[in-house]
């Protein structure tokens, strides 16, 4: 009874209530940032003493930061796409086989997640230095798969874990190869797992400052690292009208998506 | 066969050539950085021909790991005056080469074996207006709380200023400051420090002071412009303003050395200065640049405001940077 | 014996399904073991070959707190993350698809603004100055602003806001896989429904929050960018300091040995956790 919407009578209300004040708690800072790009005051003031454009017309005239957001986001589905793969294949063999020291093993693919960020950032670009790879893309987004690394395998063994594989066995029983019974069945079961998976290796990547410094060339610079100089100097609110655009391209990615599956499914 | 010869030598030979073209120049980033290749890397390029990539922003980890790993890819390096004076004690820097660098205008104040000066500037003692009442006129004020009441912003990390502040405050003599007394600093401090807010960065202090969730605070003077120009209501005393430097260095190993060492002399031209210090509100470290800089922006400089200036000593900095940084993390953690 | 197995597969002498793991094992390995072992083996070599760097980190007052403050900090903020994200990720189990897709919407888009921004954001909204204490003030609610920033309150409340979607996704996912037929069954049986959560929704909803527990507080302890802007600098945390020292002193000596340190106590705790909450429960069994 606890699990179905329809019969939770009060609690329904309360639930209810208390998720759309976290909505707002979650949309508060969002919809502060896109406000205040529309403010005339440099400074983070609000309200603003008065409405402009032109912090984005100063982000479209510095073609610098449209070049560090692609920057970003070309390193960040590289990674996501590379770690939710290595991600989806470490976890089956946590969650399925057994073996002594699986515990240890885990333990051990986590541990990017524990160690202090800097440390690792240093260590690497040592390491990449030696072998040639400071400075070029494949060495950035190695350094950052391996981070993202333990956010996709946690979302994806957690769901492996909660599926039943008595029906992906009785799949091959009745005929399927291992790897279709697991693409058919498996899979989309644990698809929510997947998406987290793909959404925190991106944003683990996306938002990443420390190491991106590291890896930073004059050609490679992310947008983090763009706004952490920016902010050591001069706070601008053309920080703000670029989180606005990047805001406003997600919202209109979800609602197309959305769209799209509504006509699909009729 | 010499025609062969010939050409596998011009062909190696361009190669070098083409990469003697460029050099890179690190500095922090936003706007100053902007100043920079406006005022130094554009022109320099326009007379040498050697291309300037930027890179950044610049992190002292890195620096040391490049050289220490002997894969040196920053040329020009922008840093903190005395991190300069501890990374040459590290022999992580190149000597300044001044047959192409020169030497004589150049303020002695900030300039070393390994570094040149960069741009300098002062701490400031800046208020909003509009949530003080009356004018704070020196560090003591800073610290008097009951004739200006409110929160005050100083610099976070352990870096020259605060220290020296405090003990200024406490009625030490500016020639005196030296060797610094920790333990009356940090008493003096601990007589406002839950009224302390503390900044970790220009953007930040700007915040601060702008929206006047800060009274007033210690700032750098070119943050205090940029405040000024935007039509922000706040004051400012250069009364006992502390000077400061950022410097130009060339890491040990570093790839395109001559290339760097023909950036420093544009760099600390008088007329790279001047172009400067005007983009920034910063100061320049050439004792002719302000001949060529308009006499109100002059005035805004901490050239104009030698009365009570006090030098930050970097030497003293540089030899003492770990037990001062343990004291100070010590006490902010009480 | 596996499904594979009774299928005439021939199966490897090493257990099935291992071959899975080596992309990971080869990523981590090369590119995070042997890199990283290379600097930490420094703590005990610079700048003088032997323990004093851990000494003096576990002899020194200042340090210790750090430590301590930064473990505070972290399991404050996992504990509020855990109780706002339960219900909520409650809710978005049983929510009709179309409230849920909003939700979730809602949920990625609050992760979509740099990092930095937002934490900006909120040193604004939460200042004396700031928009939160303005709006309290002018409704009457107080007549003082509240202290929200530079100190504890601002920071848990900057970083359960990073926190929350990693709490509830995973979350989420372990609910739906709840069969309602359980807890119908419990009702049925005169269950009455804080007994039905306190003795089944609870409990099967632990792997979830195990999972999602230890990927915040993980993350709480790593954080230096949210706390050093709302926080105070009596907040310090472990990960600012260990960067102080390797990028500003350049002493990778004492820096190493405190990332050491911190990897090693966590570890422990990771350990700990899984003895507690039985190892089929955390991420992954069989």
């Amino acid at each position: 009874m606890l699990l179905d919407y329809d019969r939770l009578g009060w609690l329904k209300v309360a639930l209810l209530g208390f998720t759309a004040l976290v909505a707002a708690f979650l949309l508060l800072p969002v919809v502060f940032i896109v406000l205040l790009s529309f403010g005339s005051s440099r400074w983070l003031a609000f309200p603003p003493p008065g409405w402009t454009l032109k912090w984005y017309e100063e982000l479209f005239a510095d073609p610098s930061w449209i070049e560090a957001a692609l920057t970003s986001a070309r390193i960040a589905t590289m990674t996501a796409i590379l770690a939710v793969a290595i991600g989806l294949l470490a976890s089956f063999a946590l969650v399925r086989a057994q073996f002594r020291g699986r515990e240890i093993l885990r333990g051990l693919l986590l541990t990017p997640m524990v160690l202090p960020v800097v440390v690792f950032a240093i260590a690497i670009y040592a390491f990449f230095l030696k072998l040639g790879l400071g400075g070029t893309t494949i060495g950035f987004v190695v350094a950052h798969t391996v981070l993202a690394l333990p956010f996709a395998i946690i979302p994806i063994a957690t769901a492996l874990e909660g599926f039943d594989k008595s029906v992906e066995d009785a799949a091959i029983v009745c005929g399927a190869s291992p790897i279709q019974a697991k693409l058919r069945i498996t899979l989309p079961s644990i698809r929510i797992g997947i998406f987290s998976a793909a959404i925190f290796s991106f944003l683990a990547s996306w938002d990443e400052v420390v190491v991106a410094i590291f890896m930073a060339s004059p050609t490679l610079q992310t947008l983090p690292v763009k706004i952490w100089g920016s902010l050591r100097s001069d706070l601008t609110p053309v920080i703000a009208a670029a989180s606005s655009l990047l805001v406003a391209l997600t919202l209109a990615l979800m609602v197309v998506t959305a769209l799209l599956r509504r006509k699909l499914q009729t | 066969m010499k025609l062969i010869f010939a050409s596998v030598v011009a062909g190696l030979m361009a190669t070098t050539v083409a990469k003697a073209d460029e050099m890179v120049f690190t500095s922090w980033g936003g706007t100053t950085q902007e100043a920079q290749t406006k005022s130094w890397a554009e022109p320099f390029t326009a007379s040498s021909g050697i291309k300037v990539l930027q890179d950044g922003p610049t992190d002292y980890g890195k620096l040391k790991a490049m050289v220490d790993g002997k894969n040196v890819t920053w040329d020009v390096v922008d840093v903190e005056m005395d991190f300069a004076i501890k990374a040459a004690k590290d022999g992580l820097l190149e000597p300044i080469d001044f047959a192409v660098v020169p030497k004589a205008d150049l303020d002695p104040r900030f300039s070393n074996e390994n570094a040149v000066g960069s741009f300098y500037y002062s701490f400031v003692l800046a208020w909003n207006k509009g949530a003080v009442s009356g004018e704070p006129a020196s560090w003591a004020d800073m610290f008097d709380t009951k004739k200006f009441p409110g929160k005050r912003t100083f610099y976070k990390w352990s870096a020259p200023g605060v220290i020296e502040i405090a003990l200024l405050a406490d009625g030490v003599p500016a020639d005196k400051l030296y060797p610094l007394d920790l333990d009356r600093a940090f008493k003096k401090l601990d007589t406002i420090k839950s009224d302390i807010v503390w900044w970790g960065g220009g953007a930040e202090s700007q915040q601060l002071i702008a929206s006047g969730e800060a009274a007033f605070g210690q700032l750098w003077n070119g943050r205090v412009f940029a405040l000024e120009k935007d039509g922000a209501d706040v004051g400012v005393s250069w009364n006992q303003n502390l000077t400061a430097a950022d410097v130009l260095v060339v890491p040990k190993g570093a790839k395109n050395k001559d290339a760097a060492m023909k950036f420093l002399a544009t760099a600390t031209s008088p007329t790279g200065q001047a172009k400067f210090a005007e983009a920034s509100g910063y100061a320049p470290i050439n004792t002719k640049a302000k001949a060529e800089m308009a006499a109100d922006v002059v005035k805004g400089l901490p050239d104009a405001h030698v009365d009570g200036q006090i030098n930050l000593d970097m030497n003293y900095w540089a030899e003492h940077r770990d037990e001062i940084a343990k004291r100070w993390y010590a006490w902010q953690a009480k | 014996m596996s499904v594979e197995a009774q299928q005439g597969i021939a199966t490897p002498r090493i257990p099935a399904g291992l071959g899975g793991l080596l992309p990971a094992l080869i990523l981590i390995g090369l590119f995070f073991v042997v890199p990283v072992l290379a600097l930490l083996l420094r703590s005990v070599t610079d700048p003088a070959p032997g323990l004093q760097n851990y000494a003096a980190l576990l002899g020194d007052g200042t340090y210790a707190r750090v430590f301590f403050n930064t473990f505070l900090v972290a399991a404050v903020v996992t504990i509020v993350t855990v109780l706002v994200a339960f219900p909520v990720a409650w809710m978005l189990a049983i929510m009709p698809p179309a409230l849920a897709s909003i939700m979730f919407g809602i949920i990625i888009l609050s992760m979509w603004t740099n990092l930095l921004t937002r934490t900006y954001a909120w040193m604004v909204l939460l200042q004396r100055t700031g928009v939160i204490n303005r709006a309290l003030v002018s409704a009457g609610i107080i007549d003082q602003p509240l202290p929200l920033i530079n100190n504890l309150t601002g920071v848990t409340i900057g970083m359960v806001y990073i926190m929350l979607p990693f709490m509830i996704l995973p979350l989420v996912g372990t609910l739906r896989a709840i069969d309602p037929m359980t807890l119908r069954a419990a009702a049925l049986c005169g269950a009455s429904p804080l007994a039905a959560f306190r003795r089944i929704l609870l409990p099967l909803s632990l792997p979830g929050i195990a999972a999602g527990g230890l990927m915040v507080f993980v993350m709480s302890l790593g954080y230096f960018v949210t706390p050093a802007l709302l926080g105070g600098t009596s907040n310090m945390m472990l990960a600012e300091m260990i960067a102080q020292m390797i990028q500003s002193l350049l002493n990778w000596g004492l820096g190493s040995a405190a990332a050491f340190i911190l990897l090693i106590v966590t570890m422990s705790l990771y350990a700990l956790q899984l003895r507690l909450v039985g190892s089929k429960r955390s991420t992954g069994a069989a």
